[in-house]
């Protein structure tokens, strides 16, 4: 388990380095989950115990924000005074992304069915040919 | 004599490791736990329904408690150091069920990357363009710009891009919830029941909170919607502050 610590303890901190001296415009967290994804790309397996450590840590992921939301009482005029603009652009936006996004990815899901079905389709009457 | 000598320095040295203890305070610590715990319990009485959002409660518990007892924040900041150092591993870790569904990847890499060539631009512009419109500042705006993107991320970028980065986590929660409670709601309007559809949306649009929702939908839409999630997260940490600097 201590191995898997250290494994992911490295990589943040190659991201960390990249990020401090202004190599990647990437937060560091982000450039060490791609170099850890890449790892394990390479290596085409997961260690055991690297997923469990992720399945515990990511369990509780969302308490880790505590500390640092908690720091918006200290904007809280910014929501006060803000409060139709950030409103409107959370639910509106949101909306517009869920619908835009669905509709097109939905379409373009027909269109994949359609064309593996049509073929399928002229797999099928190719058998039917060669069986005639 | 020796022995006195090395006694002495054994319990001076105990003293030092006490005192340096005693100097990482574990009550701010340990108040974040008991708030996310109760947050925890609270959301399952109410059927984790997303507006009982568990982050949101203990965020809001550990404000109101902060304010009773007349803490300043930077004291409660320095005391919960330990949760908030966990953030960075925690999201290196999100490599691991982005691994695992590789497989899911390969199959329906098509759907996956419209979704994110979509979703991701969609997110960002509509967000920017109303709170624009509508006259927000600067700073705001800047703040929303990663309003999609997993919080663990979006603050990252928050910071690279000149937000305020506890405003930006606390638009991200209220950004998931409002997707996790809109998202079924558009599939049933647009009659869409693709689960892969579905789950992909909501992950691009409302992140871990999104995620949750669809879970409960079915499993598919689930692993979907955690891959639109740490895939938008990834794709809008490298491009936003990019395109940013390029503006």
């Amino acid at each position: 388990m201590l191995e898997q610590i250290a494994r992911v303890l490295f990589w943040l901190s190659v991201g960390e380095i990249a990020a401090r001296s202004g190599l990647l415009p990437l937060p560091a967290p982000v450039t060490g989950l791609i170099l850890l994804y890449a790892e394990l790309a390479v290596r085409g397996k997961l260690p055991d115990d690297l997923g469990v450590l992720a399945d515990r840590l990511l369990q509780f992921l969302g308490m880790l924000f505590v500390p640092a939301g908690v720091g918006v009482i200290a904007h809280l005029n910014v929501l006060k005074t803000e409060a139709l603009p950030i409103l409107a652009a959370i639910i509106g936006g949101t909306a517009i992304t869920l619908f835009v996004t669905m509709v097109v990815v939905n379409l373009l899901g027909v269109a994949i069915a359609k064309r593996r079905e049509q073929e399928l389709g002229r797999l099928e009457g190719a058998v039917r040919d060669v069986n005639s | 004599m020796r022995e006195q000598f090395a006694m002495s320095t054994l319990s001076q040295l105990t003293n030092l490791t006490w005192a340096s203890l005693a100097d990482k305070p574990v009550l701010e610590t340990g108040a974040t736990v008991f708030a996310f715990l109760a947050a925890t319990r609270i959301a399952r009485l109410g059927g984790n329904h997303p507006l009982l959002n568990p982050t949101l409660l203990a965020i809001i518990l550990i404000s109101l408690g902060l304010e009773a007892t007349h803490i300043p924040y930077e004291t409660y900041l320095r005391g919960a150091d330990a949760v908030h150092f966990m953030l960075g591993p925690t999201v290196v870790l999100l490599a691991v069920p982005l691994f695992r569904q590789r497989a899911i990847v390969r199959a329906s890499w098509r759907l996956i990357a419209i979704g994110l060539a979509v979703g991701m631009p969609v997110g960002v512009l509509s967000a920017i363009g109303i709170a624009w419109v509508l006259g927000a500042s600067s700073q705001t705006i800047l703040s929303l710009a990663p309003k999609s993107v997993t919080a663990g991320i979006a603050v990252g970028i928050s910071e690279q891009i000149g937000g305020l980065q506890t405003l930006t986590i606390v638009l991200v929660i209220m950004t998931g919830i409002t997707g996790a409670v809109l998202g079924p709601i558009v599939a049933r309007l647009c009659r869409i029941e693709d689960p892969r559809v579905v789950g992909l949306t909501m992950g691009i649009a409302s992140h871990g909170i999104g995620t949750a929702r669809a879970l409960q939908i079915n499993e598919i839409a689930g692993a979907f919607s955690g891959l639109g999630m740490s895939m938008n997260g990834v794709l809008t940490a490298i491009l936003l502050p990019l395109v940013y600097r390029l503006l």
